[in-house]
């Protein structure tokens, strides 16, 4: 490494000039395309006149509702995939015996690693009227059930695809508090309750912040679930913002549609975050006080 | 099929724990384990009512997370005409690879594009990650920022705003290179990718003081040298890690592949989805099985080399989740 002439990021250049070139840049552009319009039926973009009137289409009704879908999909999405994941990562971290752990995760990363359409399709084939499902209801002697196509089986698409991405993160925040201060807290008295909520939990707080954003942003933009087991009804943002581009050939509201998407995503986190650390205000004041009265 | 992956790569991450029982191979794996069973090393209370709960859930939410494949496993040996209805057992399906040019090329692109994509990013996110870490200054928190939006932008985002621009450079400025399929198979899955590399190769050296580059340095080696003898050897790890997982994650790429792909250059994820349309049929089971091997294979061989490297199970889950 050239120690004098060279600048400090020298090294980092090309990664630098290659993620602007064909992130920033093309990201930026899909920005400007939003405020552009569709000239007329063959051309796709048109940026002569700025306004905010694709924000405004999207607001409408028509277009809205599917983000109002999308919000439900992903806030229910996530809060099971946290409910469901909590006390897996919990037990492989802190209960399942240590010679295990290496197989569990392994257990965890194989459909992690599984090709995420592909896995789509397996519970494609499950759900569908052929598959198992409908067949043991028919055995029960319900009639067929068609799952596929509907809402709760994209509910149940994401939750499976996005349920390693909780567990994982969560596995390493529960690893990271160790037995040492969870064995510490039994040893002065606190019962196994206590021990979670005032040293198991607390500590682990920075992995379910990050396990929780790592499932919640990637299924706000989801395309491939929604895709297969939607059905051709788009009721995610990420297939009717595709369509745009790919089908109706509107750039610019197709644009406006990802701009908006990445909006509602930021916003909602904010709200949400902003909803806890106000919730549990009263909570953090009380075990301040207390955490002073032992100091004392 | 993938328990047998699994096995050896298991047998591997018990290396440095145990050399004799990894010498063994993983059928010692259960001897090993009742070992420490039978001498516990700490004090064990007795398995309350909720430990037993969490137990069981655990190993239905395992169940659970394992149907698909399965069942996609399963279905690859399916030798009816439809992927979902089955109708007899058979390795028919399999043939396709070979007999169907179509299937043939899409899965030859992939590979190709997977390869491409993943010294790319090695070679740019080694260099990045290197620079972040022993070349720190201001810029490092705008990298790092820059870094952290493309891990947060929603793939699909990505992938419309690489479809204007790239038909934009290839079309209206002219550069023939943009109107090439591998080509921009490779950039659109460069950008995660690298970000991903730069990630594992920043935070592996960060984990280790400069003393050694310094010794180095102190005995005369040119800077190049010490780049080479010393830095580049210490990072390797990270490097090979993140070689495999941007070979996976390209491999995987479906959403911005579906968007720049150019007809003629279709890579395997991209011909599933337009068959999920048209109709399935048990060759895409078939095919997404031995592509599941290979990632498998990949991401064993990601395990095995964290492991030497002395991490942790939970490093190496934290690394394989994508950093």
């Amino acid at each position: 490494m050239p120690r004098r002439r060279l600048p400090k990021y020298a090294l980092a250049l090309p990664a630098w000039l290659w993620l602007i070139a064909f992130f920033i840049v093309p990201v930026a552009v899909v920005f400007w395309y939003s405020f552009g319009y569709k000239p007329g039926l063959f051309g796709s973009h048109a940026n002569d006149v700025l306004s905010f009137d694709r924000y405004i289409e999207v607001l409408t009704p028509t277009f809205f509702k599917t983000f109002l879908n999308t919000l439900q999909i992903g806030v229910a999405g996530t809060l099971l995939c946290f409910l469901i994941g909590a006390p897996v990562a919990y037990w492989m971290a802190l209960k399942a015996p240590a010679h295990l752990k290496g197989l569990l995760i392994a257990l965890v990363l194989v459909p992690f690693w599984t090709n995420f359409l592909i896995r789509t399709i397996g519970w494609m084939i499950v759900l569908s009227p052929e598959g198992w499902v409908s067949q043991a209801f028919q055995a029960l002697g319900f009639n067929p059930v068609s799952i596929l196509y509907t809402r709760p089986a994209v509910l149940l698409g994401v939750v499976y695809n996005y349920l390693p991405l909780m567990i994982l993160p969560l596995y390493v925040a529960f690893d990271r508090v160790g037995v040492v201060l969870r064995e510490a807290s039994k040893d002065l008295g606190a019962s196994p309750l206590r021990t979670f909520t005032r040293v198991t939990f607390p500590l682990a707080r920075p992995g379910i912040i990050v396990g929780v954003l790592l499932v919640y942003i990637p299924l706000m933009g989801d395309y491939i679930t929604a895709t297969v087991l939607g059905g051709a009804k788009g009721n995610m943002v990420g297939q009717m913002l595709a369509s745009q581009f790919q089908t109706a050939q509107n750039w610019a509201l197709g644009s406006a549609m990802a701009i908006m998407l990445i909006l509602i995503t930021v916003g909602s986190i904010a709200v949400m975050g902003g909803l806890i650390v106000l919730g549990t205000m009263p909570i953090r004041r009380r075990n301040r006080v207390r955490l002073q009265e032992v100091s004392v | 099929m993938t328990a047998a992956l699994v096995g050896p790569g298991e047998g591997a991450f018990a290396a440095p724990d145990a050399p004799s029982a990894a010498q063994l191979g993983t059928a010692t794996g259960s001897a090993t384990g009742s070992a420490t069973d039978s001498a516990p090393p700490e004090h064990r209370p007795r398995r309350t009512l909720l430990d037993r709960t969490l137990k069981i859930w655990a190993i239905l939410i395992f169940a659970f997370l394992f149907t698909p494949i399965v069942v996609i496993v399963a279905y690859s040996f399916n030798t009816g005409r439809l992927l979902a209805a089955f109708t007899g057992f058979g390795f028919d399906s399999f043939g396709a690879l070979f007999t169907k040019p179509v299937v043939r090329d899409a899965v030859l692109v992939s590979l190709k594009v997977g390869v491409v994509a993943a010294i790319f990013a090695a070679l740019l996110g080694t260099f990045a990650g290197i620079a972040l870490a022993r070349r720190p200054g201001k810029w490092t928190y705008w990298f790092m920022g820059l870094l952290l939006l493309v891990a947060m932008t929603p793939e699909i985002v990505d992938a419309v705003a690489l479809l204007p621009w790239l038909v934009f450079l290839g079309q209206d400025l002219g550069l023939g290179i943009f109107n090439n399929g591998i080509v921009r198979l490779v950039i659109g899955n460069s950008v995660f990718s690298i970000a991903v590399v730069t990630y594992l190769v920043r935070a592996r050296l960060l984990g280790m003081p400069e003393n050694l580059e310094e010794a180095s340095a102190d005995l005369y080696a040119p800077p190049m040298r010490t780049f080479r003898k010393v830095t580049l050897p210490l990072t390797m790890p990270a490097i090979l890690a993140g070689l495999l997982l941007s070979f996976t994650f390209s491999l995987d790429d479906t959403i911005v592949a579906s968007f720049v792909q150019v007809s003629g250059a279709t890579p395997w994820p991209v011909y599933v989805l337009s068959a999920v349309h048209t109709g399935l049929r048990p060759e895409v089971a078939a095919v997404s099985s031995i592509m599941l091997v290979i990632t498998l294979g990949a991401l064993a061989v990601v395990g095995i080399v964290l492991k030497r490297a002395g991490d942790s199970s939970a490093e190496i889950a934290s690394t394989m989740a994508g950093g």
